[in-house]
């Protein structure tokens, strides 16, 4: 079965840009894009699917994690946006990956120091993503803080606290839960709160 | 409008300006490359923000337009007209009812509220520029940080004039790491980019650069301990509207040296003359 493309390429895309636009702008916020759902047997939810419907076109590079390498995948990619598929992860625009793709260091594309913006967005498939949880975030675009749940997030923010010590340099995140989605990019800090002292602890 | 695409460019520009904007919102002040296109107008006229602005805009946006705070100047009646007729956006004057605003040259007095984007025009994006014209070198300034010559430069005023002479273009820092060019606001403006509730993005058409200020940035102009960093101040008031809060620019009524100051920001001095009448 293929996929669904966007109903109307041109207003679709620039009302799914500014939900991810602001997500960036103000991390940790929610945002439920609406667009139709990919099938039931998809490897990505909605939100996901929409926000590379969006941003792909022939000009990027995709890496997508061995978990979540479907020949359906590849061939929607392909056929809705013309994106090129990379092997090598230092290559690519945007990478779909899971939080346990990034239990093993992959080395993805982080920017030089001159053009900390030649990097690569990860696009994240989580099982849960809620704005109450133990994961504090504050930095720009957050008045004072906020609060994220991402389920098995160890890694993940592992990884995301270790890239901001590395700023401008540096990994942004799209993180989506079937048609949810927020955004970390490298500019946040992320602490973990223990529930129990309410103590921060920094990554 | 026949034979153009909604809002002009094509979508293939929009999506390689909008990954530029992720990139410029997730590193706040860094001056992201991006292939800007030619424009039905001249550089210098504010192709880059008008670049931004089609790559944000949607049907359901509300334009506003201004050129040094004015909504009925050349600039500002050409890009709105340019927006009506290829994207057929409602526009407005009222600065608390728009959505996107592009803006030459200031910010709005009315406070901006969260949700609501403000895209600058930008001349020369490179607020190291005079001081180093090589792009290399400016680049490798940025990546270590290397600021210490722009605090000369200021210096160098307060060495000459006895204070900070320099009264637009007056640079910040941006989130504690980026000097940026926050494009020829007058200082008087610097204070409104701290800690605002809007998104701020920043095009330059001719150099092609695009660069952003999340909503909650932290923004500090930049200045020494003992001569603070202090906005222009006037002993006059709105001649129109009375306002003694306002940024007034000076105008000369006739040939016998007489003058007036009026508020620049042309909608804020309507609103206040409706509220007094």
């Amino acid at each position: 079965m293929l996929w669904p493309g966007l109903t109307d390429p041109v207003h679709d895309s620039q009302r799914l840009f500014r939900q991810i636009l602001q997500a960036m702008s103000e991390p940790g916020t929610l945002h439920n894009l609406d667009l139709d759902a990919p099938p039931e047997v998809a490897p990505i939810g909605a939100a996901l699917w929409g926000a590379l419907l969006t941003l792909c076109d022939l000009d990027t590079r995709v890496w997508i994690a061995r978990e979540l390498d479907t020949p359906a995948l590849r061939e929607a990619l392909s056929f809705h946006t013309g994106c090129r598929l990379a092997d090598d992860p230092a290559s690519a625009d945007f990478a779909v990956v899971t939080p346990t793709t990034l239990h093993t260091e992959i080395a993805f594309a982080t920017g030089s120091d001159e053009y900390p913006d030649r990097s690569t967005t990860l696009l994240v498939s989580l099982d849960s993503l809620n704005d109450q949880g133990p994961w504090q975030i504050s930095g720009p675009g957050i008045p004072e803080r906020r609060w994220l749940d991402v389920g098995d997030g160890e890694a993940l923010m592992g990884c995301l606290a270790r890239n901001h010590t590395q700023f401008p340099r540096g990994l942004d995140a799209l993180l989506a839960c079937d048609a949810r989605l927020t955004a970390i990019p490298r500019s946040s800090r992320i602490e973990k709160c223990l529930k129990e002292d309410r103590s921060c602890m920094s990554q | 409008m026949n034979g153009y695409n909604f809002a002009y460019l094509d979508e293939q520009t929009k999506r390689m300006i909008r990954r530029a904007l992720l990139k410029a919102v997730a590193i706040p002040g860094y001056q992201v490359p991006f292939g800007g296109r030619e424009m039905p107008m001249p550089y210098g006229w504010g192709t880059g923000g008008m670049q931004l602005t089609a790559s944000i805009l949607g049907s359901d946006d509300v334009l506003k337009v201004i050129d040094q705070g004015a909504d009925d100047t050349t600039n500002a009646v050409s890009i709105r007209a340019f927006f009506q007729r290829v994207a057929g956006v409602e526009t407005t004057t009222a600065t608390t009812s728009a959505s996107v605003i592009q803006t030459r040259h200031r910010i709005p007095e009315a406070a901006l509220s969260h949700g609501q984007i403000l895209v600058f025009q930008v001349p020369i994006p490179e607020p190291l520029r005079f001081i180093e014209p090589s792009e290399q070198e400016t680049r490798l300034m940025h990546a270590l940080e290397e600021y210490g010559v722009m605090h000369v430069k200021l210096y160098e005023d307060i060495a000459r004039y006895g204070h900070i002479a320099t009264t637009y273009a007056y640079p910040v820092k941006v989130d504690d790491r980026y000097v940026m060019d926050p494009s020829p606001i007058p200082k008087f403006d610097n204070p409104k980019l701290h800690m605002n509730e809007a998104l701020m993005l920043f095009g330059a058409g001719r150099e092609k650069r695009l660069y952003a200020i999340p909503p909650y940035t932290r923004v500090e102009s930049l200045d020494f301990e003992d001569h603070p960093f202090e906005i222009q101040a006037w002993d006059e008031c709105c001649a129109l509207c009375g306002s003694e809060t306002s940024y007034l620019d000076e105008v000369i009524t006739d040939d016998a040296g007489n003058r007036m100051f009026v508020c620049s920001d042309t909608d804020y001095c309507m609103t206040r003359r409706g509220e007094v009448a």
